[in-house]
């Protein structure tokens, strides 16, 4: 069975680095509501793939920049 | 609390609150006979009715008080801001429709259990009514669990997949 994975992300600080951008102009440019990506930041989302492809392209990054991932074993 | 919950919260109150006066109707003096189906199923039409009333204005009400809340809350931005941030907290984006996928799957579970309870109710003699009110009680759960399910998921969170 495949092992679980943790995705995190790093939106909070993407934001802070991209002129300050707010949840909500990142929430507009990305197609979403500011609650899903108040949702994301607090790690309660995670996104598909192509809202995760919409968010890197807000920032102008690639997606493995936007969000990581990890097993759950190396997690612990 | 993120304002669906608010929202769903709300609106599960209100169908308890209905199902309540309902079950007090039913358990009443002025109640029709356990026979009469024409009777139940109009009474039943009539609450449904009313529930649906009731949502549609509670949906109205809660818009404008949030509106009315962000307003208040943002009056430091300008009234443009304001709009988008209103407008904002009103987009359906894949999340909602994920946690509405999810809660709808239990709902789906309470209605299917509460007909095979229906039909045993029939199968084993007891009054169509019994049956009807089993049927429609499914109903009435299911919506209550579904909200309760849509809550767990904005508060605790939901993965995509």
């Amino acid at each position: 069975m495949a092992k679980r994975l943790i995705i995190t992300n790093n939106i909070r600080r993407l934001r802070f680095f991209a002129n300050e951008m707010t949840q909500l102009e990142l929430a507009e440019r990305a197609g979403a509501s500011r609650q899903t990506i108040v949702a994301l930041e607090a790690g309660k989302y995670t996104p598909s793939l192509e809202m995760a492809f919409r968010i890197a392209d807000v920032f102008g990054v690639p997606i493995g920049e936007v969000f990581e991932c990890r097993s759950e074993e190396e997690n612990s | 609390m993120s304002y669906n919950s608010i929202r769903t919260i709300v609106s599960t109150v209100a169908g308890v609150i209905l199902i309540a006066a309902y079950i007090i109707y039913a358990l009443g003096t002025n109640s029709p006979a356990p026979e009469n189906l024409k009777s139940w199923a109009t009474v039943m039409l009539v609450f449904i009715g009313i529930g649906a009333a009731a949502l549609i204005i509670i949906q109205v009400l809660f818009h404008i008080a949030l509106a009315i809340g962000i307003a208040v809350r943002e009056r430091e931005h300008d009234g443009k801001t304001v709009e988008r941030i209103i407008s904002s907290s009103m987009v359906e984006d894949e999340r909602d429709k994920i946690i509405g996928l999810r809660s709808s799957h239990v709902g789906y579970i309470c209605v299917g259990t509460g007909f095979i309870a229906a039909l045993v109710a029939l199968a084993s003699g007891m009054a169509n009514a019994v049956a009807l009110h089993v049927l429609s009680g499914a109903f009435a759960v299911g919506s209550i669990m579904e909200g309760i399910v849509s809550v767990y998921y904005y508060e605790k969170g939901v993965r995509n997949g």
